[in-house]
């Protein structure tokens, strides 16, 4: 096989590939260079390789901006809060729903299942948000999305691998279930614990709609949220920054945008090389076959 | 237990003996009651926040738009019957809304859906290790930041002045005078499905690419030797190997229809494109939400509900007339 000459479709095959990783790619080096560029030059158009009139014009703007801190704040606050309850929560309902003794199980199941396939609507969960006082709270961010009826079925399928004899035994030695879900069931599933809080995490860190929908407050909102007011609704330089005028004269909308959207980028850039080793290797899809 | 029927002598003796050593109902759930309160912790949780909202569904049949005190009206609101179906129905925005709902959840099912499928082949048919974790990590990153940021390059990357594809589309010579997509009604379903494959498809494509890879290789080494092509491998042994994930997945986004992507959307949304960009979604949220009209958009949204449901039932029943088995 290693000697053979690639054939045609081979060769298709890697170019299209390469291909598709420069289209996923250059976007965000075009954007890393726009960010580094003088904005007035930037608007002139034509940079597409390199930046032209290097400037740092644009990020000194978008670090001054308090909505900045006050975002990462939020977002991380919620994304290390929600990932650890949610995970941990839904662990907990699904060990209990995979012991099979556990009277009354068809019935919960089916409670369950049926969400997926029929919900409320918005209107209608926003009142139900309202009547708990969870509009304009930072809770609004971790309660509801405390259980999730898909990472449910997904542990179940785990937590029905791990061989019976392991509750047995400590039932002899006197383990309740919770010490047991506690002290055995959550070190035996690392993998799939470490791949759902994976998905949560980025959940968290990317979503806005439930931030633009149930808060108003300005101290609540996400990094996400900041940006769709910067390059959605044109709300580039918040009301009470002073910018100096020599800086005013190196900074455009479309570069400030793009800086901010380096910014918030680098946090997802540092950790994905860990993250990254973590699902090319097979450990987390290794996790999701039992 | 055995379900061999005995002689009925037997059978009676054996009942008798095996009562007394069942202890009853209310005995065994207080014995278990560790497992039944974090159960109950989840019914919990589900009846609050997805059943309850059910219950709140009749405020599409009563007159509580712009209320202050929703709880009260749901009890003390007068009852409107289907006025605000009819309402949306003969909303001038209906046709486009309707079309653009179903249309972009077609097409995404139809295009989205098979093509990481596609891609996970793709990446498997790479022989080169080092290549294909390449291809791998820079396929994924695009998941990992929001649609927020993902859209804000690409209207960037479509600005008219200082964007590079309408310049390098009007140096091939494809576009004769520059046009700025986000303007243009047309463009817009493309613009959602092309940027959903860039940043879905890598990520899609994992499960896919573990079921392939966790498929015996002497499969494919028993069908070379009988002279099986490439092609011929992946369509009789990649294909049907993987078919059972194909499902599960297939099952998931169908259980999801109607629920449009709410982030991709509102971020290339624009005034100008609204006539192929307004979904449901985006309209109970405008109208619902900013405007605070609760029935209007509630019934709006159960609206999209039944639709959902009814393509959900009609593709269950084509499929099972076409290709012999339903989607359940």
């Amino acid at each position: 096989m290693a000697s053979k000459r690639p054939d045609g479709f081979t060769i298709c095959n890697y170019a299209f590939l390469a291909v598709f990783c420069l289209i996923t790619i250059y976007p965000i080096y075009f954007v890393l260079i726009g960010s580094f560029n003088d904005g007035n030059d930037y608007m002139r158009g034509g940079i597409y390789f390199f930046p032209r009139e290097f400037s740092l014009a644009n990020y000194s703007v978008v670090l001054r901006d308090d909505r900045l801190y006050t975002g990462f704040y939020v977002s991380i606050l919620r994304t290390v809060v929600g990932t650890a309850t949610s995970v941990f929560f839904t662990a907990m309902v699904s060990y209990a729903m995979s012991r099979r003794n556990l009277i009354g199980r068809a019935p919960y199941y089916w409670i369950h299942l049926f969400t997926l396939f029929f919900g409320g609507g918005l209107i209608p969960y926003f009142l139900v948000l309202k009547n708990l006082h969870l509009i304009n709270s930072f809770w609004v961010y971790i309660i509801p999305t405390l259980f999730s009826v898909f990472n449910m079925i997904i542990f179940n399928a785990f937590f029905r691998e791990i061989p019976e004899e392991i509750h047995e035994s400590a039932t002899v030695d006197g383990a309740g279930d919770f010490r047991i879900f506690l002290s055995l069931f959550i070190p035996l599933s690392a993998p799939v614990l470490a791949t759902v809080a994976l998905w949560n995490a980025v959940g968290h860190w990317n979503s806005f709609f439930d931030a633009m929908i149930f808060t108003t407050k300005q101290d609540l909102m996400p990094l996400q949220l900041f940006l769709m007011k910067m390059i959605r609704e044109a709300d580039v330089i918040s009301n009470s920054q002073y910018v100096p005028p020599q800086v005013q004269k190196k900074i455009s909308v479309q570069t400030i945008r793009m800086a901010a959207i380096m910014i918030s980028t680098v946090p997802i850039l540092l950790v994905y090389p860990f993250l990254q080793r973590f699902f090319v290797t097979g450990f987390m899809v290794g996790s999701l076959k039992g | 237990m055995t379900t061999e029927r005995g002689p009925p002598c037997l059978h009676i003796s054996d009942a008798s003996l095996a009562k007394p050593r069942r202890p009853g109902l209310l005995l065994r759930f207080a014995r278990q009651w560790q497992i039944q309160a974090m159960a109950l912790c989840g019914i919990l949780f589900v009846l609050v926040f997805n059943y309850a909202p059910m219950f709140g569904i009749v405020i599409a049949f009563k007159k509580a738009d712009y209320s202050v005190n929703l709880m009260r009206s749901l009890t003390e609101a007068p009852w409107v019957g289907f006025d605000y179906f009819k309402e949306f129905i003969a909303d001038y925005q209906f046709r486009d809304i309707l079309l653009n709902t179903v249309g972009l959840n077609l097409l995404q099912l139809l295009i989205n859906f098979p093509a990481p499928i596609l891609f996970a082949i793709l990446i498997s048919e790479v022989a080169h290790k080092r290549f294909k974790k390449i291809v791998q990590s820079i396929s994924y990153f695009p998941h990992f930041i929001s649609w927020i940021v993902f859209g804000g390059i690409v209207i960037n990357m479509l600005s008219v002045e200082t964007g590079v594809v309408v310049s390098a589309l009007l140096k091939l010579g494809i576009l004769s005078e520059p046009v700025a997509y986000l303007g243009e009604p047309g463009a817009f379903w493309p613009l959602i499905i092309l940027t959903s494959l860039i940043k879905g498809l890598g990520w899609g494509s994992i499960i896919y690419l573990a079921a392939i890879t966790s498929i015996d290789p002497t499969l494919y080494e028993a069908a070379t030797i009988d002279g099986a092509g490439r092609f011929r491998r992946i369509w009789h042994i990649t294909l049907p190997s993987i078919s059972g994930t194909i499902i599960v997945f297939f099952l998931l986004s169908v259980s999801n229809l109607l629920n449009s992507s709410f982030d991709q959307l509102w971020v290339f949304q624009t005034p100008l494109n609204l006539e192929r960009s307004e979904v449901i979604d985006t309209f109970v949220y405008k109208i619902g939400i900013t405007q605070m009209r609760y029935s209007y958009t509630t019934a709006v949204g159960l609206f999209k509900s039944v639709v959902a449901l009814v393509l959900l039932v009609a593709g269950h029943l084509v499929s099972k007339k076409v290709a012999g088995r339903g989607i359940f």
